[in-house]
This record gives structure tokens, C-alpha cells and sequence, in this order.
């Protein structure tokens, strides 16, 4: 592999690298506004100008770092010398001249990369006295699409969001129109910006021209906490930051996972946690008091669970039906497996929702979700499918029990969570669950069906809790609580834990990664892994499927070449 | 007394078909050189010292030596897309000599065994483009071009391709985007387009004045090219297309090297006999020269030596009645408008530099702006994706450099000193 020096660092680097990405790797930043790792490269911002030494002999110009690919040994690199940090002041010049520096008002202000590069390499007073400054009237809030809102007045003409559209969604709305000072970004008459990856020119937008109409005037940027997430939106699992100010998720942002959605995301994922301000909260444990049997419930979780273990211990532990939900965590859906298994009852399944199918690009040509979960998968590698029936029984499994009239044959009912699929929604659906004879429910949302419930416990959202989603290409990735549950609310391996406490001792006090720790000992497709050694970019697990496709893949490409 | 080479076809009407053309002498050269071996052109050129008429002086031979000989297709296309302000001089070669252009690309395609030659003609020049497409048509009934050149078993196909009037379609990758049929904007180098031109295969871009070279170097050989011009770096004939305050302006063919008065005196002397105040050797892009420079020999290396560049050879001259600053805010203007908008400095600096001189021209500007404009230019020049920005800079770092005291004129009368003579409107704007 080539080598290259950049600013007395040497390093090694793949063939073709640019001088960009190599410099990243020795910590250097060379400041750039139109290339991205995953667009074309145009060269066109000027902004990444580097003196290069070839062999010795430096080169008679500056020369854009983001076109110049790396081939052999003989570039020595400097991002500091008088020449480029005069080129780099020069440039921020020109930005800044008609630009509005409407800051105060802008969205972006906050994560700007012309506020950023003016504080690092700019200077702070402005030789543009005299003249006006260039405006484009009419064009300062055209709504490119439904979700993306362009004013032209602070655009830069990086043309990123023009290449993504080209190159990514491969759908081509947008276009550079006009010449010279006057140029302009725009769609074209009649084919507005619509794809389902439209936002993320949001994303690569380096100034404040591309705006999101979700996220428009909903925050300054600078007062939201950030959380590495997993998105809940499909079996894909892109990756997100989960930004956020004082309990409300705020907007989900693309992070970058190569192996997964690479720097993108769909704009229906970045719309699901809006779910969580619209329907209402589930925010206090909630007993009918027909459910106690002797008259009314007074009390809190310990109450509640002594209630729930009391009734549970009453029914006939092999007609208790666990609806559980994609929406779980794999240690929960494990932790309900052992619920079930401690009642003895083989009627555990998990409804799923099919949505449209939709792809995120990456590098190995995309990955596609169609099922509305976010863990399907993971439920299932723990156990969480209908066991076996005994002679003459029937299975109460998510069909039977929400498409036809089971609940009446089972003596419990327990749903987690509240909001498992638009069914939980669905005034018929709630009726024939509540045909049951006693009907519990788990969940962050005061759903219809949570509001019938004998016995209503109001656990965490994925906001707020820890815990692993298995994605559709059986990939095990890790996310984090962003802030603390309101209220009552407990997330559900807590409560699970204390649950399972009351018939074994040992689950007393476990925390979330112990329990995944357990379940990776007791589960083959999980065996090595431990919860603090899970890749930031997740694992893919040990299960027949996945070693098919890898196969497949491997296969694939050995035919390629 | 200097015979002229590539303007011998001039006022021969006849020359305009493939019969009077041929009776003039036309296409021996091809006949030559396709018994040559292809590599054995491209040394006789390089040998030549013919350099890039088009404005950059590189050498001919030495560009076609980087096609790679491997791969294929291969193509060559010509650059007549002739629209630096002041020059003229490929369009008189086109409509007086089309065969022989035709001639210049069929041997360049043998030597760099390209089988599709583009000649890219600015939108303008809709007779240029006619009668080239009349010859071309000639040339394939005249079995010239097509599956079999003159009888040799290669394939050559020549086309016409009309542009839409972009100044920066003159510039090679613009060009290229162009005749691609996307929006005339240059790309990023390196790759060059000896590498990756057009539509990703290795591609050869010449002047038309150095195609149209290309025969006579064969035919007469290298050695009688290089004895024409000043030295080893500097041969052959040139054009030179004269404008400005001149009696008769015009095209005209010189050894290359003639100095500006002698050229001058050739073109009738001053307008009305006045006083030569500055002149421009190389287009609008050429830095201005004063009037101490009248001796100057315009060669390549000369002028670039003078501070200045020979460029496309259109030497635009003035008299004691031009303003300096209105001038230069002229072609400001030009190059604010021809900018193509993609790199950050040519178009926001070329703009911001028109503003500073309609500014100064109107009598509103400071005694700092000469100083501002300079370092526009510091940041413009060197920093910009294609030669646009470079070219925009030309004029006026030359401006504030060698007319300094005009501009001081200017801001302490706070008035244009000059008669208005053809004004370009007061709107400080967007020079729109």
C-alpha cells in the first residue's frame, strides 16, 4: 500500500485513497465543503487546497486534496504552510461575501461548516463594504419536496445534494442551473424532490440551505444532547444519533455504519419517533380494581407485580397467551421467554406489519427492510416463537389471537408492549383481546388496548432504555438509554427481572447487560459475545441464515471476478 | 518577404471544394503520411517545435505522444470554440481553408490512430460551421474520410458539433462535458483527457491553427517549420488577429516572433494616427502591456517573459482615449458572466472583482480597492479548477499594477477622467 506524508505524519494508505481520507487518518483535518467519501468528486469548493511535494519538487499549485488520489510513495503534504492558509482565508472570503450571515435565524447555525471554517480559518472582519450583496428573490424558502425546504440565498454551490440525488437515489430532481455568480440549485419543472432518501441532502448540506420541514425551527442544534440509536422504523436498523433536549427526541440523524446504512437514511425512519409525542403516554401503573379480586389496588410496581404473580399463579399456567412485539429488545424478548417458561405455556409469538419495502444504499449495493420491526429476528433467536401444543389444544398464537376469537380460551393474556403493531390500534382487535379472562399489559403507550387492560404497566421507550436489536441481515447492534424514563415508568427488563425474581432467586437485580451476558451463554447464535464487547457497528451473529448469505456473497463474488 | 502558409488558401475561391483544394496542393500531406509510420508524425511534429495555438503554447507533438497506444476507441477533437474576446482568427480558416483543417485532423487522427474526430465550432459561427460541413461532406464522397482513409483501410469519421455559446466550452473538459451533452462545465484534472476525455476514452484536444499546421510541417518537414520564428521554442507562422485602434484591423499571418510595432505598422498604424496608450497581445485573458513594450517580440516566451502571455495571438490595442478602468471593468464583466459557477473562486471572485471596478469606474471607489483587487487576484489565480479564474485575473492584476495612477485619478476626481463613450449601464448589481 502507498504511503504518504502529511504534515511529518506518515501513513499508509489504500491505492487511490484521497489526500482527504488520508490526512484523517494521521488527525489531520483538511477542510472541505463538496466532497463526501460517497459522491463524485467535482473540486470544485477550493476549500481543501494542500501544498504537495512530488518527489522531492513541490508541485507549481496548490492542488485540491480531494482530487488528488494517492498512487505511490512520493508526496510529502502540508496543510500548514503560508501559501494554503492564505488559499484557505481567501476562500472563506468568498463564501462569506454573499452569503446573508443570517446565523441567528438559521437552522443550521450550530453545525454549519461556514461557521465552522470561518472560526478555524477565516478572519473576522469583511472587506465587502461597498458593494450588495447578491440575493436570489423569491427563492429563499422554495419547498424542493415535502421534506426539504432549499434557500438559495445561503447556498453554497457545493453541488452535493445535486450528486446525491444522481448518484444515491440514482432519481436525479435536482439540478445546477444558471452560470457563474447566478448559478443556482433547483428541481426541475414538474419533478419535485421526492424519494424516500430525500432528507439526507439535509444531511450533506454543509450550510443552511437545505432544511429539513420536520426539523425546521424545532431546535437550535446547539442545545440537543446526542445518543448513538438504533432506528425502529423497518428491519433495516439504520443507525442514528437520537438528538434530543429534556426528554423529547428532537430528530434522528444517519450515523455512519459501512456495514449497515453507510451515512444514509429514509425518511419514514426519521419520522417514527414522532410516535412517541402523538400517542399518549402510559405514565402510571393501572389496575382495574375487578382485577385484584378482593376489592381495589392501592400500591405501586411491587404491588403491581405481587398482583400480577398472585393471578398468574392462579391460572392454569399452560392457557397463558404472551403476545410479545417486534419493538422488544432482545433481552427482553428473552427475559418473556423465561416468563413463559416458568408458566409452562407454548403460546408465545411476536405480530409483525409489513410495510412497502424500501432500501438504503451502502457499499455492498443496499439492504432492504419490508417488516415494520425492528427485531423480529432477535425475539426469535431467544425463543420468543409458539412452542409445542398438546393433543387436541390449540395454538393462541399472534394470528389466532388477534385475527380470531382465542383470547376467550386463554385464562391470561399478556401483551407487551402496548403499541406492537397498528392491530394495538384497532377497536376490533382490542375487543377479541379482551375477550380474555384477564388481560395484561406492558408498554410506553396508552394505546386502546392499553386502556382495556386488567392490569396496565407503563415501561420504558427504546429512548429510554438499553438494549440489542438483531437486524434483517442478522446483525446484533447495541443502543443506549438517551435520558431517564419519566414518572413510574420502568423499563421492561427491570421489570421483567423483578418478575422472574418471584419465581427464582437468581434473576433478582440483574442488570440489562447481565441479562444479555446469560443469554449469550444459553443461546448458540449469540455464543462468545459479551455485552461490553459488542462492536460499535455491530456483529453479525452466528445463525444458519447469516452464514448462508456471507456464503451466498462470497459466491457471488468469486463469480464476479 | 514572408509567403503566407495557412493563409495561402485566402481570397482562392475555389479552395472552399475538394477539387480546387486539391488542385492547390491539398491532401498530399495525408497521402504522406499515411505511408508514415503514425509515431514517426508525432516525432516530425514534436521535432517542429509546433506549439498549442490555442492559448497555452504546449507542445503539439508532446501531447499526442501521452495517448496511450493500447487502448481504444481514441478520439481527437478540435477546438473551435473560438470565443476569447478580440480573436477571430480560426474562423478565417475555417470559411477560407475548411480542407485544409479537414486535412490537419486526419493526419493527427493517423498519428494518434483515433478513429473519430469532433470538431466542437462555437454556436455562433453558423457559416463556419456550413461550410465545414459542406467539405466534410465532399471529403467522405472524395473517399477521404470514412471506412477507408484515402484507400488505407482506416476508419475515420469526421463531425461537426455545434456548441451553444459558452465561453467556458473552450476549455478542454468543458468541452468534453459539452460534447457528452451535459452541462458545459469543466471537470477536475487529473485525470487529463490524454487519459480520460471524451466519454472516458483517451482523447487529443487541438487549436484549429495548430491542426491546420499539421500539413505543411509534414509535407515541407520540420526543418523548414523551424526555420521560420525567433528560436528553437518559438517556430512557425501565426496568426494574428489585430483589433482595437488600428486602421485595418484584421487577421494576419506572420512569422511567429514579428514585434508589435512591425505588426502594427503591417495593420496601417494607430486609428488616425494616434497615440498608442496600451495593448492586450494575447486575448482578454492576456495581461495588458503598456505602451514602452511597442518593441516587444510576440512570441511565446517573449511576452510570457514581459509579464504577459501570447495566448491566442489577438492583440487588442488602445489609444490615449481609453479608460484603463472601464476597459478592465469590460472584460471584468465579460468573465463574471462567462464563469461557469462551479469553483468558489472564480465565481464569487470574478463577480466581486466587477463590482470593485464598475464601482471605481463610476467614481465611487477608495484608495484601498487597488490594494483589495490585488489580493483578489492573489487568491483567484492559481486556486481556481480550470484556467477561467486564472484568465479573469490577467487584466486586471495588470490594471493595478501597471495603471495604478489611472485608478487614483479616478478616486480622487471621483469621476471618470475619460469622454463617456460607450457606457455599460450604472447599475451596480449583480452584473447580470
Amino acid at each position: 500500500m502507498p504511503k504518504v506524508t502529511i504534515n511529518d505524519r506518515t501513513v499508509e494508505v489504500e491505492k487511490g485513497a484521497t489526500l482527504v481520507d488520508a490526512a484523517l487518518k494521521v488527525g489531520v483535518q483538511i477542510p472541505h465543503y463538496c466532497y463526501h467519501p460517497r459522491l463524485s468528486v467535482v473540486g470544485q469548493c477550493r476549500m481543501c487546497l494542500v501544498d504537495i511535494w512530488d518527489r522531492g519538487r513541490k508541485m507549481p499549485k496548490l492542488q485540491a486534496a480531494c482530487s488528488m488520489k494517492v498512487e505511490n510513495d512520493n508526496w510529502v503534504v502540508r496543510t500548514d504552510t503560508p501559501e494554503v492558509q492564505e488559499a484557505q482565508k481567501g476562500m472563506m472570503e468568498f463564501f462569506l461575501i454573499n452569503h446573508p450571515l443570517d446565523c441567528p435565524i438559521c437552522d443550521q447555525a450550530g453545525e454549519c461548516g461556514l461557521q465552522d471554517y470561518s472560526f478555524k480559518h477565516g478572519v473576522a472582519f469583511s472587506r465587502f463594504q461597498f458593494e450588495d450583496k447578491r440575493t436570489y428573490p423569491g427563492r429563499e424558502r422554495i419547498p424542493l419536496g415535502s421534506n426539504v425546504i432549499l434557500n438559495m440565498n445561503r447556498c453554497i454551490q457545493c453541488t452535493r445534494c445535486v450528486r446525491f440525488t444522481q448518484e444515491i437515489s440514482q432519481t436525479a430532481e435536482l439540478g445546477f442551473f444558471n452560470r457563474g455568480a447566478r448559478a443556482e440549485i433547483g428541481t426541475f419543472p414538474g419533478k419535485p424532490l421526492e424519494n424516500h432518501l430525500s432528507t439526507c441532502v439535509v444531511d450533506i448540506c454543509p450550510v443552511g440551505a437545505l432544511t429539513s420541514t420536520r426539523f425546521r425551527f424545532a431546535e437550535r442544534v446547539f442545545y440537543l444532547d446526542k445518543k448513538p440509536s438504533i432506528c425502529t422504523g423497518c428491519e433495516v436498523g439504520c443507525n442514528v444519533t437520537m438528538e434530543h433536549r429534556r426528554g423529547k427526541i428532537k430528530r434522528y440523524k444517519p450515523r455512519f455504519n459501512p456495514e449497515v446504512n453507510d451515512y444514509w437514511m429514509c425518511d419514514y425512519g426519521r419520522s417514527t419517533f414522532e410516535r412517541y409525542e402523538k400517542l399518549p403516554r402510559l405514565a402510571a401503573v393501572r389496575v382495574r380494581p375487578e382485577a385484584t379480586g378482593n376489592g381495589g389496588f392501592y400500591g405501586g410496581w411491587k404491588e403491581a407485580l405481587d398482583l400480577v404473580h398472585r393471578r398468574l399463579r392462579e391460572a392454569n399456567g399452560s392457557s397463558v397467551a404472551i403476545l410479545g412485539s417486534a419493538f422488544l429488545t432482545t433481552e427482553e424478548a428473552y427475559l418473556l421467554n423465561k416468563l413463559a417458561g416458568a408458566l409452562g405455556t407454548p403460546h408465545r409469538s411476536v405480530p409483525v406489519d409489513l410495510g412497502p419495502t424500501w432500501t438504503i444504499p451502502n457499499l455492498k449495493g443496499g439492504i432492504s427492510g419490508q417488516e415494520q420491526a425492528p427485531n423480529r429476528r432477535g425475539a426469535e433467536l431467544v425463543g420468543l416463537t409458539p412452542g409445542e401444543v398438546r393433543e387436541g389444544g390449540t395454538l393462541l398464537d399472534a394470528t389466532a389471537l388477534l385475527k380470531g376469537d382465542a383470547a376467550a380460551q386463554a385464562d391470561v393474556v399478556i401483551v407487551s408492549d402496548s403499541d406492537f403493531s397498528e392491530a394495538a390500534h384497532n377497536p376490533q382487535v382490542v375487543e377479541r383481546l379482551r375477550r380474555a379472562k384477564l388481560l395484561i399489559v406492558f408498554g410506553w403507550c396508552d394505546s386502546p388496548l392499553a386502556k382495556v387492560a386488567d392490569i396496565a404497566l407503563p415501561v420504558s421507550t427504546h429512548a429510554e432504555k438499553d438494549g440489542t436489536f438483531v437486524n434483517v441481515e442478522w446483525r446484533l447492534q447495541h443502543f443506549g438509554a438517551a435520558f431517564p424514563a419519566p414518572g413510574q415508568t420502568r423499563p421492561l427488563v427491570d421489570v421483567l427481572v423483578d418478575l422472574l425474581a418471584r419465581y427464582d432467586a437468581s434473576w433478582s437485580k440483574l442488570t440489562t447487560g447481565q441479562v444479555f451476558d446469560r443469554l449469550a451463554s444459553e443461546h448458540p447464535a449469540f455464543a462468545g459475545l459479551s455485552w461490553d464487547d459488542i462492536p460499535a457497528v455491530g456483529v453479525t451473529l452466528n445463525v444458519p441464515q447469516a452464514r448462508a448469505a456471507v456464503d451466498a456473497a462470497t459466491a457471488s463474488a468469486v463469480q464476479e471476478i | 518577404m514572408f509567403e503566407p502558409v495557412l493563409t495561402r488558401n485566402v481570397g482562392n475561391p475555389d479552395a472552399l471544394t475538394l477539387k480546387g483544394y486539391k488542385k492547390a496542393g491539398g491532401y498530399e500531406a495525408l497521402a504522406k503520411a499515411i505511408k508514415m509510420e503514425p509515431d514517426g508524425i508525432i516525432e516530425e511534429v514534436k521535432k517542429s517545435g509546433l506549439r498549442g495555438r490555442g492559448g497555452a503554447g504546449f507542445s503539439a507533438g508532446l501531447k499526442w505522444s501521452f495517448i496511450p497506444k493500447d487502448k481504444k476507441p481514441k478520439y481527437l477533437v478540435c477546438n473551435a470554440d473560438e470565443s476569447e474576446p478580440g480573436t477571430f482568427k480560426d474562423r478565417l480558416l475555417m470559411e477560407y481553408d475548411p480542407h485544409q483543417l479537414i486535412e490537419g485532423c486526419a493526419i493527427c487522427c493517423w498519428a494518434v490512430q483515433a478513429n473519430t474526430c469532433y470538431i466542437y465550432i462555437r454556436g455562433e459561427y453558423t457559416k463556419s460551421a456550413e461550410i465545414l460541413e459542406r467539405a466534410l461532406k465532399e471529403a467522405y464522397e472524395g473517399g477521404i474520410l470514412g471506412k477507408s482513409m484515402m484507400g488505407s483501410g482506416f476508419e475515420l469519421n469526421m463531425y461537426v458539433h455545434r456548441g451553444a455559446g459558452a465561453y467556458i466550452c473552450g476549455e478542454e473538459t468543458g468541452m468534453l462535458e459539452s460534447l457528452e451533452g451535459k452541462r458545459g462545465q469543466p471537470r477536475v484534472k487529473p485525470p487529463f483527457p490524454a487519459v480520460v476525455g471524451a466519454f472516458g476514452a483517451p482523447t487529443v484536444i487541438n487549436n484549429v491553427e495548430t491542426l491546420c499546421n499539421v500539413p505543411h510541417i509534414i509535407t515541407r518537414g520540420a526543418d523548414w517549420f523551424k526555420g521560420i520564428g525567433t528560436d528553437e521554442r518559438n517556430t512557425g507562422p501565426k496568426l494574428y488577429a489585430i483589433s482595437g485602434h488600428v486602421e485595418r484591423p484584421g487577421t494576419y499571418e506572420h512569422p511567429i516572433g514579428i514585434t508589435f510595432r512591425e505588426m502594427l505598422e503591417k495593420a496601417g498604424g494607430m486609428y488616425k494616427g494616434g497615440n498608442l496608450k496600451a495593448f492586450i497581445p494575447g486575448g482578454a485573458s492576456a495581461p495588458i502591456l503598456p505602451a514602452d513594450q511597442i518593441d516587444i517580440k510576440m512570441d511565446f516566451d517573449t511576452v510570457a517573459k514581459a509579464g504577459s502571455m501570447l495566448g491566442s495571438a489577438a492583440v487588442i490595442v488602445m489609444d490615449d482615449t481609453t479608460c484603463m478602468v472601464r476597459s478592465v471593468a469590460r472584460l471584468a464583466k465579460f468573465f463574471n458572466h462567462e464563469s461557469c459557477g462551479q469553483c468558489t473562486p472564480c465565481r464569487e471572485g470574478t463577480n466581486w472583482m466587477e463590482l470593485i471596478l464598475k464601482r471605481l469606474e463610476h467614481g465611487e471607489g477608495t484608495e484601498a480597492d487597488g490594494e483589495k483587487l490585488l489580493s483578489i487576484c492573489q487568491h483567484i489565480a492559481g486556486n481556481s479548477l480550470c484556467a477561467l479564474g486564472d484568465a479573469a485575473v490577467g487584466p486586471v492584476k495588470s490594471l493595478v499594477e501597471r495603471f495604478m495612477p489611472e485608478i487614483e485619478q479616478h478616486v480622487r476626481e471621483r469621476r471618470c477622467p475619460f469622454p463617456e463613450r460607450r457606457y455599460f449601464g450604472k447599475n451596480v448589481g449583480n452584473g447580470a
